[in-house]
């Protein structure tokens, strides 16, 4: 019980948001209301994925809300050209992977620090993408019936492929030797490279990753609004906090993929309650800075004698 | 069991906290998410919350709506000129069965599929500011014709430049390219720019909706052309960004501003002399307008094929199609400016 004592703590704090809301406004627990909003959950739930995997090793992804919008207007191009759907949606992934592998190349092999890196490649990406766009089509473009039935259609694809890669990046984490070696990556790397864990390797696969989850990320993100550089614009402050209040120690080795998903959970109803009710852009980043304060100060009391418990 | 307590104890704060802003906001908006059957609840949606001229447009519309004892008045909009999220509250207004929604859109294709589907719910959607596909809203609020907006800050250069003979290199800096207004607004003064030979446009920039952005890239073109002796600030943002930026460049005089945006913003560059003339419209008047629109369209009162209908203090005002007219241009400088608080 001891181990999971944080996650008690954040289904508390998703319970009192719940609470607060089914005192305030009950209409927005209907079943019909959660399911509508959901659909801006799952771009968020991907790029986290990646985004646990790289704090775990005491790295940072700040670019992953640009490599969207630069996959998204790929996507677009494709789609503007009239290029089948199977080809349009390879574009896109990668490019998002291209994307990724260029930040995981010179955090892995160049050695420097993913923060510089991430903060480059952060407007880097942007720039293409708005540049791409505006010496184009100009205009976001509609999402192609192809993209649209594939990703935003009744099929649920976009929410199944969420859970699949949840469970296989929480396998990969946990029951491997690339999750330990991620989780020794973060505690102590000089230990880890005299343990012999192959610490370029694993870093270059992280960000490649995270960057490819930018890819399904902007077609999902596409399908539902439209091809633009725009796409995934300041999502990576969501993504960050939803990890951290996960649990995830930004000074790395601690973290899990449970932690993570109660994080994107509380950060969701949180943020659509706020927007909801109050009807405050403000507020929202008030209440979603706040949160992510208490989450960390609430870890903080859970784990007072031993800081560095996963 | 110490820490268990201080759970509990973050979780009641949390509670408390949350508590304590639900009942600030109680007593101005809380209320008005509660649907009532004679009641209008609008929903008025702006490009982005915070900058002075949509502040300004939510005071008139505020204004009308305390007029009106049957309208709830909803202003929220996005933190920056976002079209996505301003499809979020497009969506979440529908789930929340408001009966009409007002939007200033940033870009009519990421909003059509949102538009369409608050129009299928039983919502009356309609535009101003900046319009949406004809399609996805049954009326659009209109400041004033594009040819009036756009012919009228070319006109205004021009005479501020000399008169019809007026000769030099002129540049444009608009805001987010998608925004279906300005991009209007280009189209006429392109036209009109060929009454002016000797005007020549080197330049088109989209800085978004963001003073800083059309500040950097004022000093770009200021850099890059060293022969530019206008430039135009074609959003309320962009025309103190442009403005600032001959400012700083030392080139007051040398280089004429003008372009859209508040009295209150601009009146510091009039009286510095970057600015000799600032064109807009009162907009007040256009959130005022757009309230009483949206309350006349949604009781039947103002239907399709309509010529005018009577809006509050403003009086009669025409309706030619789909589009509502506010009326004309208005032009501010130093003998007129100090009159408008907006």
């Amino acid at each position: 019980m001891k181990k999971f004592a944080y996650e008690l703590f954040l289904l508390g704090l998703i319970g009192v948001v719940f609470a607060i809301a089914a005192i305030l406004d009950p209409r927005f627990l209907s079943k019909n209301v959660q399911l509508e909003l959901s659909s801006e959950i799952w771009e968020l739930g991907l790029l986290t994925l990646g985004m646990t995997l790289v704090i775990i090793t005491a790295g940072i992804d700040l670019s992953v809300g640009s490599a969207m919008g630069l996959c998204s207007v790929s996507l677009g191009l494709c789609m503007h050209a009239n290029l089948p759907t199977w080809l349009c949606a390879l574009a896109c992934l990668v490019t998002g992977l291209t994307a990724g592998a260029l930040n995981g190349s010179l955090v892995a092999f160049m050695k420097v620090h993913p923060l510089l890196v991430t903060l480059a490649t952060y407007g880097m990406y942007r720039g293409f993408a708005e540049g791409l766009q505006s010496a184009t089509t100009n205009a976001p473009v509609d999402a192609s019936e192809g993209i649209k039935s594939l990703a935003a259609g009744t099929f649920p694809l976009v929410p199944l492929l969420f859970a699949a890669l949840t469970v296989w990046t929480a396998i990969l984490l946990g029951r491997t030797a690339a999750g330990r070696g991620l989780y020794a990556i973060g505690h102590n790397e000089e230990a880890a490279r005299f343990s012999g864990i192959p610490i370029a390797k694993l870093k270059f696969w992280i960000y490649t990753y995270t960057g490819l989850l930018a890819g399904l990320a902007a077609i999902s993100y596409s399908a539902r609004r439209s091809a633009t550089a725009e796409a995934g614009m300041v999502i990576e402050l969501d993504v960050i906090s939803a990890v951290v209040i996960g649990g995830t120690s930004i000074e790395g080795g601690r973290g899990r993929i449970a932690g993570t998903l109660l994080g994107v959970l509380l950060i969701h109803e949180t943020r659509q309650f706020v927007d909801w009710y109050w009807q405050r852009s403000e507020l929202t980043l008030i209440v979603i800075g706040t949160l992510l304060i208490l989450a960390v100060l609430g870890h903080r009391f859970l784990f007072a004698q031993n800081p560095k418990t996963r | 069991m110490n820490k268990w307590l201080s759970l509990i104890g973050l979780s009641l704060a949390s509670l408390l906290i949350t508590g304590c802003s639900g009942s600030d906001s109680e007593r101005d908006d809380g209320t008005s998410t509660r649907p009532n059957s004679d009641r209008i609840t609008i929903a008025l949606l702006p490009k982005l919350k915070g900058i002075a001229y949509f502040t300004s447009c939510a005071e008139g519309a505020q204004q009308a709506a305390d007029e009106l004892d049957n309208v709830e008045l909803i202003y929220n909009g996005p933190t920056t000129a976002s079209a996505d999220k301003q499809a979020q509250m497009i969506d979440k207004w529908r789930l929340q069965g408001v009966d009409v929604i007002a939007v200033a859109a940033n870009d009519p294709a990421v909003l059509s599929e949102s538009l369409k589907k608050a129009q299928d719910a039983g919502i009356t959607v309609i535009t101003w500011d900046a319009d949406a596909q004809a399609e996805d809203r049954s009326f659009f609020v209109n400041q004033a014709t594009a040819e009036a907006i756009g012919g009228g800050m070319v006109d205004t250069m021009a005479n501020d430049l000399g008169g019809p003979d007026a000769v030099g290199e002129v540049a444009i800096i608009s805001a987010t390219a998608t925004a279906a207004n300005q991009n209007e607004w280009m189209k006429h003064m392109e036209t009109r720019l060929q009454s002016y030979p000797n005007l020549k446009l080197v330049a088109t920039k989209f800085p978004g909706e963001d003073q800083n952005a059309a500040f950097q890239d004022s000093q770009d073109l200021i850099k890059k052309h060293p022969n530019l002796k206008g430039i135009f600030g074609i959003s309320s943002v962009s025309f103190p960004g442009a403005a600032e930026a001959v400012k700083q460049a030392g080139k007051t005089g040398e280089i004429l501003v003008t372009g859209l945006s508040t009295p209150n913003d601009m009146q510091p560059y009039v009286k510095g002399g970057e600015v000799k003339t600032v064109v807009l419209w009162n907009t007040q008047d256009l959130g005022y307008l757009t309230v009483y629109a949206a309350a006349a369209i949604r009781s039947g009162e103002l239907q399709p094929g309509a010529t005018e209908f009577t809006a509050g203090r403003l009086g009669k005002k025409q309706v030619s199609g789909d589009q509502i007219l506010l009326g004309d241009i208005l032009l501010f400088t130093t003998e007129n400016i100090d009159q408008f608080d907006f």
